[in-house]
C-alpha cells in the first residue's frame, strides 16, 4: 500500500508538471462550437463559402441616429462616425455619400446601356412589342416628370438605361440620400444611417470588448450633448456581447453561491476543516490528471468540453462524501474501516459511471470524446486518491456529533419501508404516475438553435425598427452558384432568377439578391444588344425621331465597348459591396453568393433553387438545429447503450430481484424528469438528454450505495447520499435559474433529477442485506 | 437615376405647387384644378415639344396631371407611388418602394401647400419681388458641387393668386416654360374617376 500511495504521488506530480510547463507554453483552447462537431460538411469549398458568409455578416454593423431635429441627428450621426472610425476597431465606416457616387453608377454602366435591359423590357422586346417601349419614351419625355435631354435622347433614345436603373435591387429600400447622408423620416423623427464593418471576429473577446468600449463612449457622448438623440443599433456584436457580459455576470453569481454553500455544508455537517480539505485535495487531483491526459492525448482542447468534463469529475464527490460521511459510524474506528464498509459501494458506483462514460467514447462526435476521456480518466484519478490517500490524511477517530444528523438521514427509509407508511407510498406513487402521464402528454421536442441564445428584448426591439426602417430584410439563409468561371456562374444566376422571382410572387420568398441582377452576364449582354438593334432600333428610331422633330434622325456613332464585367466595379463605387457576392474566383472556378431575405417555406426555395445545376441552398441556423437534434437523439442511445453496460455488473452482483431493485431509482429519477419538466412546459432539447446522461450516474451511484449498505449503516450511507444530494443541486441546480437556455435547460434537468433519484434511492434498499453479514465480520 | 429622378421631382413639386394661393393653404377636402400648357425647348429639335391638358391637385391625395395633347397620357403622384398611363395603358409604375424620397417630396408638397416654403430643397437660394398682387420667385442652386443643383440654372415662379407660369433654365441650354390657366380651388368631393386613379397609383 505503501509503495502504491509513492507511485500515485509519483503518477500525480508528474501529471501536474507536464500540466504547467503546457500552459506555460501556451494552450489554445477552442472556442469555436463548431470544432465539437463531426465534420458534417464534406465539401471544404462549401465550408469555407459558409465561414466566409457567416463572417460577413456577422461583421456587420448597422446603426440608425435619430432625433425630432434634422441638423441634431445628422450631427450626432457624423459624431458617431467619427468615433468609431478613430477607435480603429471598425473598417469601412459609412456616414456620407460621396456627392458624385450616384453619377458614378451611372457612368459606370452608360457605355454598355443597349446591352441592359429590365426582364420586362425584354420579354417586350421578344414578344414584338416594342412599341410599348417607345410610348414610355414618348409619355416621359411629354410628361411632367421628364428625365431625359437632347444629349441623353441622342444617346439612349428610348431611355433604356433609366429603366434599367430603375429596377436595380436597392439594399437599403427606404432610405434616402438627404444632402449626403442617407435618411429617413418616421413619426416626425429623423433617422440617420452610420454603417460598419467590425475588424474582427464578432464572437472574439477581445474585439468584441474594444469595439464596444468605442461605441458605448460615442454613444454617452452624444447622449450628453443630445439627450433625445435615438440610437437604433443591430449586429451579431451588440448581441454576443449582451450575451457575454450576462452570462459573466450569472456565472460569477452561481459560481460564488455554490462554492460557498458547498463550503458551508461541509463545515457543518462535519464541524471540522479536514473533510473540506480532502473534497478539494480528490476534486483537484481528478482535474489535474484529466486535464494532463487529455492535452497529451489530443493536443487542445474544447472549452465546452471541459466546462461538461469538470462536471463529470464532479461525481466524485459521491464517492468522497461516501468515505467521509463513514465517520460518523461510532463503530467503525479507523480510517482504514471506514474505507473498506465503503469500498464494495463506491467501486461498484464508479465502475458503472465509467461504463456509461465509455459509451460517449462511441459516439462520432468529437466534442464527446473529448468529454469521455476528461471525465474518465478525472473520475478515475479521484477514485485512486480516495482509495490511498483520504485514510492516511483523514482523522483518527469517528466523529461523535452525528446523532441527530443521522436520525434525520435516516428518516427517508424509514418512509418507505415502515408499514405505516404503506398507503400514503401507493398514494405518492399514483400522483407521480398521474403526472408523469399527463406530462408525457404535453411533452415537446425541441431542437432549434435559436433558443441557444437569451437575446435581450431591448436589441431585439431596436434591430426590429432598424429593419422597418431602413427595409433591411432579414434571415440567414443563402444559395451559393458555383460555376466553370465568373460568367457561367453569372449565366446560372439568369437560370435561378425567374425560379426565385416565381417563388416570391408565390410568398415563399421575401426577397434575393443575385449579382446577375447588376451585371449581367455577357452572353445576355450580347442578346440584349442584338434584340435592341433588331426589334427596337431598327424599326422605330427613325420615327421616333421624327415625331420628336429631330433634325438629325440617327444615333450618336459610338466607339464599340465590349461588355460590362463585376471587375469592372471601380474600388469607390456604391456598388462596390456587390464584390462580396464574389466568394471565390480563381482556377478552380468560381462561387457567387445569391442573399436571400424573407424566407417563408424553405424547402419550397430549396427545390426550385437547387433545381439549378450548381445551386446549393445553406441554411447555417437549421444546419445546427438539425445536429443538435442529431446529438440529441445519439445521447439519447447513449443513455441506453450505457444502461445496457451497466447491467451484467448489477445482475452479477445482486442478482435477478436484487439487481431490478438497484436500477429502480436510475430508472424512475430518469423516466419521470422529462414528463415533469414538460409540466412546467420546458421541451425536451439535446442539453437535457445530455444532463439524463448524469442523472443515470448519479441514480445509480445512490442506488448503489443504498443496496450495499446494512441495516446498522444506513443511517450513515443515506447521510452520504443527502450530503451528495444537496452538493450536485448546489453546483447544477442551481444552472436551472440561468438565463441561457441551453443552461437552463441541462440545470432544470439535473436538479429534478438527482432530487428524484435521491427519494427514491432507498427502493435499491434490501432489508436481508446479505452485506450485513460482511459488515458484521468487522 | 435616384438624383434625375429627385431633380426632375423637385421641379415637379415646384408645378405641382404652382396653384397655391398665396399666401393662403390648402385645406384637407379642398383641390385646385386647371389647365397647363408646357413647352419644353431642347436642342438639336426643330421646334419645341409642346404639351397641353388639365391638372387636379387634391390635398392629401395627390397631383393628377393628364396630357391631351400631342396624345392623351396620365400620371398620376401620391405618396404611395406614380402611375403613368398612356390611351389608358399603364406604361410605368414606381411604388413608393421604388422612390424612397416620395415620402420626403410628398412633405415638401404638403409644407408648401400650407404655404411653409421652408420646406424646399435647401440646395436652392430663393429670391423673392412682388409687384401689387403680383409676385415673382427665382431659385438658383445654392452649391455649385451638387450635381443634381449643377445640372439647373435657375427656377422662375410667378403669379398672383395662383401661381401663373414657371420656367426651368438648364446648364446645358435646354429650357422649359409651364403656363398656368383657368384656375380653381374647390372644396366638392373628388370626380370616381379622380379617385379611382389616386388609388390605383397607390396599389
Amino acid at each position: 500500500m505503501r509503495l502504491a500511495r509513492l507511485a500515485w504521488l509519483a503518477a500525480v506530480a508528474a501529471a501536474a508538471l507536464y500540466l504547467l510547463l503546457r500552459l506555460h507554453h501556451g494552450v489554445e483552447f477552442q472556442t469555436d462550437l463548431l470544432a465539437l462537431l463531426p465534420q458534417e460538411e464534406r465539401d471544404v469549398a462549401v465550408q469555407r463559402a459558409k465561414d466566409k458568409v457567416t463572417a460577413l455578416l456577422g461583421q456587420r454593423i448597422v446603426v440608425l441616429v435619430g432625433d425630432a431635429d434634422r441638423a441634431t441627428a445628422r450631427a450626432a450621426g457624423a459624431t458617431l462616425a467619427e468615433a468609431l472610425t478613430r477607435s480603429g476597431t471598425v473598417s469601412q465606416v459609412s456616414y456620407t455619400l460621396s456627392a458624385d457616387g450616384l453619377k458614378r453608377v451611372g457612368a459606370m454602366y452608360f457605355p454598355y446601356r443597349f446591352g441592359l435591359l429590365t426582364a420586362a423590357d425584354r420579354a417586350r422586346l421578344e414578344t414584338g412589342r416594342g412599341q410599348e417601349i417607345v410610348t414610355r419614351a414618348l409619355a416621359n419625355v411629354y410628361g411632367p416628370a421628364a428625365i431625359a435631354d437632347s444629349a441623353l435622347l441622342h444617346r439612349d433614345p428610348f431611355l433604356l438605361l433609366p429603366a434599367f436603373l430603375a429596377e436595380l435591387p436597392t439594399p437599403l429600400p427606404r432610405l434616402m440620400p438627404d444632402d449626403g447622408v442617407l435618411s429617413v423620416v418616421d413619426r416626425g423623427k429623423t433617422y440617420v444611417l452610420v454603417t460598419a464593418q467590425l475588424s474582427g471576429e464578432a464572437y472574439a473577446l477581445a474585439a468584441q470588448e474594444r469595439f464596444m468600449r468605442a461605441f458605448t463612449a460615442a454613444e454617452a457622448e452624444l447622449q450628453a450633448r443630445a439627450p433625445d438623440v435615438t440610437v437604433l443599433r443591430f449586429g451579431a456584436v451588440f448581441y454576443a456581447h449582451a450575451g457575454a457580459a450576462a452570462a459573466t455576470a450569472e456565472t460569477s453569481a452561481i459560481t460564488i453561491i455554490s462554492l460557498v454553500g458547498t463550503i458551508v455544508l461541509v463545515l457543518a455537517v462535519f464541524r471540522a476543516l479536514r473533510p473540506l480539505g480532502l473534497t478539494a485535495l480528490a476534486i483537484a487531483v481528478g482535474v489535474v490528471c484529466a486535464f494532463a491526459v487529455s492535452l497529451c492525448l489530443f493536443g487542445t482542447l474544447h472549452v465546452a468540453a471541459m466546462l461538461f468534463g469538470v462536471s463529470l469529475i464532479g461525481i466524485c464527490l459521491d464517492y468522497v462524501l461516501q468515505y467521509l460521511a463513514a465517520r460518523f459510524e461510532i463503530a467503525a474506528a479507523t480510517p482504514e474501516r471506514r474505507l473498506r464498509r465503503v469500498l464494495p459501494g463506491i467501486s461498484l458506483g464508479i465502475a458503472t459511471t465509467l461504463m456509461g462514460y465509455a459509451t460517449l467514447l462511441l459516439a462520432p462526435f468529437p466534442g464527446l470524446h473529448q468529454v469521455a476521456v476528461f471525465s474518465a480518466v478525472g473520475l478515475t484519478a479521484s477514485f485512486i486518491t480516495v482509495l490511498l490517500w483520504l485514510p492516511v490524511l483523514d482523522g483518527r477517530e469517528p466523529f461523535q456529533h452525528g446523532a441527530r444528523l443521522l436520525a434525520a438521514a435516516g428518516r427517508l427509509w424509514t418512509f418507505w419501508e415502515a408499514p405505516r407508511w404503506r398507503w400514503r407510498r401507493l398514494a405518492l406513487a399514483a400522483v407521480a404516475v398521474a403526472l408523469a402521464l399527463i406530462g408525457a402528454a404535453r411533452l415537446t421536442i425541441d431542437d432549434d438553435v435559436r433558443r441557444l441564445q437569451a437575446l435581450p428584448d431591448d436589441l431585439k426591439h431596436q434591430e426590429a425598427e432598424t429593419r422597418r426602417l431602413t427595409g433591411i430584410a432579414g434571415g440567414t439563409e443563402f444559395l451559393l452558384v458555383r460555376a466553370a468561371d465568373d460568367e457561367h456562374a453569372l449565366e446560372t444566376e439568369e437560370t435561378l432568377a425567374p425560379r426565385l422571382a416565381a417563388a416570391k410572387a408565390d410568398g415563399a420568398l421575401g426577397g434575393y439578391q443575385t449579382l446577375a441582377q447588376v451585371i449581367p452576364s455577357a452572353a445576355r449582354q450580347r442578346a440584349d444588344r442584338a434584340l435592341v438593334e433588331d426589334k427596337l432600333i431598327q424599326p422605330f428610331l427613325a420615327d421616333y425621331y421624327a415625331q420628336l422633330g429631330f433634325a438629325e434622325r440617327s444615333l450618336a456613332p459610338e466607339p464599340e465597348r465590349g461588355v460590362l464585367t463585376p471587375a469592372a466595379i471601380p474600388a469607390d463605387s456604391p456598388l462596390s459591396f456587390l464584390r462580396s457576392l464574389v466568394l471565390e474566383d480563381d482556377a478552380q472556378g468560381a462561387m457567387h453568393l445569391v442573399l436571400l431575405s424573407g424566407v417563408a417555406r424553405l424547402d419550397e426555395v430549396r427545390r426550385v433553387s437547387e433545381a439549378v445545376p450548381g445551386v446549393r441552398l445553406v441554411d447555417p441556423a437549421g444546419d445546427i438545429t438539425r445536429l443538435l437534434g442529431e446529438y440529441r437523439r445519439r445521447a439519447m442511445l447513449l443513455l441506453g447503450v450505457s444502461t445496457l453496460f451497466m447491467l451484467p455488473i448489477i445482475f452479477w452482483r445482486y442478482g435477478l430481484s436484487g439487481g431490478a431493485r438497484t436500477l429502480a431509482p436510475p430508472a424512475i429519477a430518469v423516466l419521470l424528469t422529462p414528463p415533469l419538466m414538460a409540466l412546467y412546459g420546458i421541451p425536451f432539447t439535446f442539453f437535457s438528454a445530455m444532463a439524463l446522461i448524469l442523472v443515470l450516474s448519479i441514480g445509480f451511484d445512490y442506488a448503489v450505495f443504498c443496496r450495499e449498505t446494512s441495516p446498522t449503516q444506513r443511517a450513515v450511507t443515506m447521510l452520504g447520499v443527502w450530503l451528495a444530494m444537496v452538493t450536485t443541486l448546489l453546483s447544477f441546480g442551481l444552472l436551472a435559474f440561468s438565463r441561457v437556455f441551453a443552461v437552463q435547460a441541462f440545470g432544470t434537468t439535473l436538479l429534478i433529477g438527482t432530487l428524484l433519484a435521491f427519494l427514491v434511492s432507498p427502493l435499491a434498499g434490501d432489508s436481508n442485506s446479505f452485506h450485513g453479514k460482511m459488515a458484521e465480520k468487522d | 437615376m435616384t438624383r434625375r429622378l429627385l431633380l426632375a421631382l423637385t421641379v415637379l413639386l415646384l408645378c405641382g405647387a404652382a396653384p397655391v394661393p398665396q399666401p393662403g393653404a390648402l385645406k384637407p377636402g379642398e383641390a385646385i384644378h386647371g389647365r397647363f400648357v408646357q413647352e419644353r425647348h431642347l436642342a438639336g429639335l426643330a421646334s419645341p415639344l409642346r404639351s397641353e391638358g388639365s391638372f387636379l391637385l387634391a390635398a392629401g391625395k395627390g397631383l393628377i396631371w393628364r396630357g391631351e395633347k400631342p396624345f392623351a397620357t396620365v400620371v398620376v403622384i401620391t405618396p404611395a407611388g406614380i402611375l403613368q398611363t398612356v390611351n389608358g395603358a399603364e406604361v410605368q409604375r414606381l411604388p413608393a418602394s421604388r422612390v424612397p424620397f416620395l415620402a420626403r417630396f410628398y412633405d415638401m408638397l404638403g409644407g408648401t401647400l400650407s404655404g411653409d416654403w421652408s420646406t424646399l430643397p435647401h440646395d436652392f437660394t430663393v429670391t423673392r419681388s412682388a409687384e401689387g398682387d403680383h409676385w415673382t420667385m427665382v431659385l438658383t442652386p445654392a452649391r455649385a458641387d451638387d450635381p443634381a443643383a449643377a445640372q439647373l440654372k435657375s427656377i422662375t415662379v410667378s403669379g398672383a393668386k395662383f401661381v401663373d407660369a414657371v420656367e426651368i433654365r438648364r446648364a446645358n441650354g435646354d429650357w422649359e416654360h409651364l403656363t398656368f390657366l383657368e384656375q380653381a380651388l374647390s372644396a366638392a368631393p373628388l370626380a370616381a374617376d379622380d379617385a379611382r386613379l389616386f388609388a390605383q397609383a397607390g396599389q
